[in-house]
């Protein structure tokens, strides 16, 4: 694949803070079209990632490109050709929707208006509402329409939905989803929602301490992940010896083992170790990957 | 770039009208009780920090929002250059000042010109233009500071500092009012960027960040060294509050009249000495104060004093134009004009601007008495004209107001001491021709005092030149002279006061920076009119201070390439910041630490 046909790609990124690594030799090739899921828990370096690839933050280490150019060289058409909508939906609260509309569309050449009430449609917007009189459901569907509207090649999402009930989750899902501009576009859509990511996402990438951990379509990763009970008596084997282990639990008396690629040999080791009935199971891609995040989680030391 | 403007004017538009009807209230209200175009320089001072202030809390409030992480990322991340974004939003923001700060007093000067006949000169329509000018600047600097580097964009605010130090007046200050707006618009716009930690990339762009910086270090700097100076007096043997130093300038400055001439006396190798040692102590002792350091300049924004008087037998205020060179009367009863009255009986104009400076043993009731740069006038109300009545040559300017010395009156320029008869000027209503005239020996600059006891045949004269000695800008002494009548001067005495003030620290202005303090100096005599009232007779800089400084800037240079070692720098910039370090010292120094110093090493 050509650099021209990914739409980010970092090489070796890193940026520190002090003696905090927010981004360690990060390198990621993200292809054009699809909606990319990155997930990874606070401090992951997700924000971070977005705020260098928008040119607001300098690399300590490597490189940064987006939609092909270098991001600490991005020039005004280049901004036209990205859509960015963060958490807390930053709009100028003293404008009336029609005014924030018209401005927004004078601004961007591509503008598309039927796209923007197609949008905007989900939502009981007056165009002389104020954007401070909106709720924060509203607000978040008024952003991601200005956003669609203009047409960009990328639209990064950063936690589109933080805060939002589950109507207004849904509304904001359905605009994006049902939306015949956000199919032109390539969508990086950054959640904690993993029945969100299960619902929009082509591909997911997980970030972990500043690091690529993963990147392939939700259901692959789903699968590499699997649940296991089995009847062992006694304690089981070392946690250390189990191959593959994310997370290890103890209930009612039955092991339960998070795996990571684990195929039947995994039974037969569980056998080995003396389990008297064994059973797999598949995961939900949230349970999958809460399981992989938190498998390094800094945690306090066992009481002694 | 229109639309944000116009959302910009949007969002403060209620704000904005608020505080322009509220500050033309207040200016309305004053108008009605004095006249706001003829008030002492404290005023406008004052008027002026309300002005800048209101700018800078705009410039926090506003920038300081946008400045917000995901604000500022909305804000930037759209398909405009940002300098073109940073010009919607200052210009909206200076429109806004325009409405709130500059019309108002626009409105007020309007009224005052058509609806009353008080003075409004070309000066007073200025100041809409320098409110304006401080406000905006003032916006520009809050903005510097909040988007700028957070370890040093506070700098921006020394550009203010230079509005209230500068000593231009008139046009010139408006230039430098205008010249720091346009640094600092220019700080504001290198600053105005997506990514707010970045820093200045070519030369010229760390130059004007780094200068102001280094301003600013070197005030604190200063500001550093006067709070030693405030511990030493906390400490209580500092020279100013506790027992001066015996033969010392303190000692001479405080001294009671008499005393300080028995001291000047008590070094003489005159044979009188002895008896006049005697003859001050049954006289009485007169003293003559420097009271100028600059005399009122033709279309100055402000006044020393308000250049007005009243013929309170007529009934009528007599107010200085500027425009006209000529006092313009109106009735206090009815606010009718009631006409113009320039110099002399022929109604000329004044040659530089007349202040009213009271009035003069022997003049009638209501007379005044008017000073110009070299001219003592008489306001006669029985004519209601005006009479010249002393005039100095035309080079030299008073230093002071004319003062009673028995029964003649001193009058001090910058180049001599004139006696006049004070009979003469109640006897006729001629120009009145000084009886003695003697020269001083020091600048008047460093002047502080003249101290004389009449004699049988003349006077014996002490002038004490200690004047600005605690920052070594005068080696301090005392001379005392003797004028016979006829105008003859003899030498009686020189006496060498001590510095009482340690060396390092009577140049302590000097040594932090050699550099900056010339940059100072410069910058606030910019498109000043030299003032012959500030000479100085400034000694040469000892060799010891001029060790200290040369010191300070090889250690200075040489932490700076210590402390560029593994710094992102290139090379030719390093060498830069060390040639920078060796001609500013520590000033650059510590501003190489602030712009540098958080950066990621590489």
């Amino acid at each position: 694949m050509s650099p021209q046909e990914y739409v980010i790609e970092t090489r070796s990124l890193g940026k520190h803070f002090g003696r905090k690594r927010a981004l360690d030799a990060l390198d990621l090739a993200i292809p054009r079209g699809g909606v990319h899921a990155i997930v990874g828990a606070n401090g992951a370096g997700k924000s971070t990632l977005f705020r260098i690839l928008l040119g607001f933050m300098p690399p300590t280490t490597g490189e940064a490109r987006i939609l092909g150019r270098n991001s600490q060289q991005l020039r005004p058409e280049d901004r036209g050709r990205i859509g960015f909508v963060n958490e807390e939906h930053t709009l100028p609260v003293w404008m009336r929707v029609a005014e924030l509309t018209a401005m927004q569309s004078r601004h961007y050449s591509n503008w598309n208006q039927a796209g923007f009430d197609q949008v905007i449609g989900h939502y009981r917007l007056l165009p002389d509402q104020r954007v401070g009189e909106l709720s924060r459901g509203e607000r978040a569907g008024l952003n991601l329409a200005l956003a669609l509207a203009q047409s960009p090649e990328l639209l990064v999402l950063d936690e589109p939905t933080l805060g939002l009930d589950v109507v207004a989750k849904r509304a904001f899902l359905e605009s994006l989803l049902y939306r015949e501009a956000a199919s032109e576009c390539t969508v990086i859509y950054c959640s904690h929602q993993m029945e969100e990511i299960e619902r929009v996402a082509d591909n997911l990438i997980i970030l972990e301490q500043g690091q690529l951990r993963h990147m392939s379509a939700p259901d692959d990763f789903r699968a590499r992940v699997s649940h296991w009970v089995a009847d062992i008596p006694f304690a089981g084997p070392p946690t250390a010896s189990v191959p593959g282990l994310l997370q290890w639990q103890r209930i009612d008396g039955l092991q339960h083992y998070l795996v990571l690629d684990q195929d039947e040999g995994f039974a037969e080791f569980l056998r080995a170790s003396g389990a008297r009935s064994i059973q797999s199971m598949p995961v939900s891609l949230d349970r999958a990957v809460n399981g992989v995040l938190s498998r390094d989680h800094a945690a306090p030391p066992p009481a002694v | 770039m229109w639309d944000l403007f116009k959302a910009e004017l949007q969002r403060f538009r209620f704000w904005c009208l608020a505080y322009a009807s509220l500050h033309l209230l207040i200016l309305g209200f004053l108008t009605r009780v004095v006249d706001l175009a003829q008030q002492p320089l404290l005023v406008y001072r004052s008027i002026a920090a309300v002005y800048a202030l209101s700018g800078l809390l705009f410039g926090l409030y506003q920038l300081g929002n946008y400045r917000r992480s995901n604000t500022w990322l909305q804000l930037l991340h759209r398909p405009l250059p940002h300098w073109r974004i940073a010009v919607a939003l200052a210009a909206a923001s200076v429109l806004l000042l325009l409405i709130a700060v500059a019309l108002p007093v626009l409105v007020i000067a309007i009224w005052q010109k058509t609806m009353t006949a008080r003075v409004v000169d070309l000066r007073h329509w200025l100041l809409p233009v320098s409110a304006i000018l401080i406000a905006t600047s003032a916006y520009l600097a809050a903005g510097y500071a909040v988007l700028g580097g957070r370890r040093f964009a506070i700098s921006g605010l020394i550009l203010l500092g230079l509005l209230l130090a500068s000593d231009a007046a008139g046009f010139g200050a408006l230039l430098i009012q205008l010249l720091a707006l346009l640094w600092l618009a220019a700080l504001l716009m290198l600053a105005f960027k997506p990514d707010l930690s970045a820093s200045p990339r070519s030369p010229l762009a760390l130059i004007a960040v780094a200068l102001p910086l280094q301003m600013a270090i070197y005030c604190a700097l200063v500001m550093v060294c006067f709070g030693v100076e405030l511990l030493w007096i906390m400490q209580g043997s500092h020279p100013n509050n506790s027992t001066p130093p015996a033969g010392g300038f303190v000692e001479a400055n405080k001294a009671a009249p008499a005393d300080l001439l028995s001291a000047g006396l008590a070094v003489s190798a005159r044979s009188e000495a002895a008896l006049w040692q005697e003859q001050i102590a049954l006289s009485e002792v007169f003293q003559v104060f420097r009271e100028f350091e600059r005399l009122p300049q033709r279309h100055s924004l402000s006044n020393l004093s308000p250049m007005e008087f009243d013929d309170n037998e007529r009934g009528e205020r007599w107010v200085f134009s500027h425009d006209r060179m000529r006092f313009r009367g109106y009735r206090l009863s009815d606010g009718k004009g009631v006409g113009e009255m320039g110099a002399t009986t022929a109604n000329a104009e004044f040659t530089t601007p007349a202040l009213p400076i009271g009035s003069l043993p022997g003049f009638a009731k209501d007379d005044a008495l008017l000073m110009t740069a070299n001219g003592l006038y008489q306001y006669q109300a029985r004519s209601r004209t005006t009479l010249p009545r002393f005039q100095l040559p035309s080079a030299e300017r008073f230093a002071a107001t004319p003062s009673l010395v028995g029964e003649s009156i001193a009058i001090l320029s910058d180049r001599a001491l004139y006696i006049v008869d004070g009979r003469s000027v109640s006897e006729n209503e001629d120009l009145i021709a000084p009886r003695l005239s003697i020269p001083l020996p020091g600048a008047i600059g460093n002047l502080t005092r003249i101290d004389l006891i009449e004699l049988v045949d003349g006077y014996l004269i002490s002038f004490t030149y200690t004047s600005t000695a605690h920052n070594a800008r005068v080696d301090p002494y005392q001379e005392i002279v003797q004028v016979h009548d006829d105008g003859a001067t003899e030498p009686v005495a020189r006496r060498v006061l001590a510095m009482d003030y340690p060396t390092w620290h009577r140049y302590e202005l000097w040594w932090l920076s050699p550099a900056m303090h010339s940059l100072y100096q410069g910058a606030t005599q910019l498109f000043v009119a030299d003032s012959p009232l500030l000479r100085i007779d400034k000694p040469a800089v000892p060799l010891s201070m001029r060790w200290l400084a040369a010191t300070l800037a090889v250690l200075s240079m040489s932490l700076v390439l210590l402390l560029s070692r593994g710094l992102v720098l290139t090379r030719s910039r390093r060498l830069a910041w060390a040639a920078a370090a060796a001609l500013i010292g520590l000033p650059a120094l510590i501003s190489f630490w602030l712009l540098h110093g958080g950066k990621e090493r590489g």
